[in-house]
């Protein structure tokens, strides 16, 4: 029988909830998140557990390391694994979530845009400039320009795909934020 | 969390519980039990207001001998800022009890 199996992400920057509800499901089944995996998750199977997860964004650097998880472990999260940035944490149902005000949600959302929108617009430069390559030359360096421009678009649309998306969840953030103040 | 002219509760709560030099975790415990859990704060906003606040100098490092075991501590412009907010909590809660004796009367 298979003891690991593959779950495949709905995009963090879209739908974070989710992933940690999904995964908080199968963790009911006995499939519990073991790492990250490109665009997703390697679940290892084991008994059936009463989970949720959280996840954060967040560079941290080495003398950090040790006083970040510590908190979280005393505030009741167990971490489950990290990769670069991203760390989730996993803690019995009513555990008060990592992010308790709306102030350091939307400092998360913050940290998490600036990281996406270098990706998005270092796609977004190297289009363009392919694209400029296209207009302004002819014969066979406008062909590859024309070849290479599909390409640059696979990623460069995806990105700022996922920069309005972070840029959406903040804005539905403050809008609460404000709401809540006024 | 741009401004701290106007304290959250829960940058309040971390500055009056730093008032004596702490662990994070012991800020976390202290508000708890002060507050019979009314009011949790989770370790990721704990952590992103610690950071913020040394960041703005309100708050400090107690002993940096020790990179592993953090103790926070507040600093003078901190307690400025916290003797502000309290200033500002009191014209809330003087008015708010005003009115309800008034109405009692």
């Amino acid at each position: 029988m298979l003891r690991k199996k593959y779950m495949s992400s709905y995009g963090l920057a879209f739908f974070e909830d989710r992933d940690m509800k999904k995964l908080s499901k199968k963790a009911s089944q006995g499939w519990h998140l073991k790492k990250f995996r490109f665009a997703g998750y390697e679940l290892e199977k084991g008994s059936s557990d009463d989970v949720i997860y959280n996840i954060d964004y967040r560079k941290l650097q080495p003398d950090e390391e040790h006083e970040y998880f510590e908190l979280f472990a005393y505030g009741g999260w167990t971490h489950v694994c990290s990769s670069t940035d991203m760390h989730i944490f996993k803690a019995k149902p009513g555990t008060t979530p990592i992010y308790s005000d709306i102030d350091s949600s939307i400092d998360k959302l913050a940290r998490l845009a600036k990281s996406v929108n270098m990706v998005s617009s270092i796609a977004l430069a190297v289009t363009l400039v392919l694209w400029m390559v296209m207009i302004f030359t002819t014969g066979s360096i406008q062909k590859i320009a024309q070849a290479c421009i599909v390409y640059s678009l696979i990623i460069s649309v995806p990105a700022m795909m996922t920069s309005g998306a972070v840029y959406y969840h903040m804005w539905k953030n403050m809008r609460l934020k404000s709401n809540h103040s006024s | 969390m741009k401004s701290l002219e106007q304290l959250t509760d829960s940058v309040f709560y971390i500055l009056a519980a730093l008032t004596e030099p702490k662990h994070g975790y012991a800020v976390m415990s202290l508000i708890e039990e002060t507050t019979n859990s009314t009011f949790v704060i989770g370790p990721a906003s704990l952590y992103t207001i610690i950071k913020k606040l040394v960041a703005e100098k309100l708050i400090q490092l107690h002993d940096e001998s020790d990179s592993r075991r953090k103790i926070y501590v507040i600093t003078d412009k901190g307690r400025e800022v916290l003797r502000a907010d309290i200033q500002r909590r009191k014209v809330m809660i003087s008015m708010a009890e005003h009115g309800l004796q008034r109405r009692n009367k």
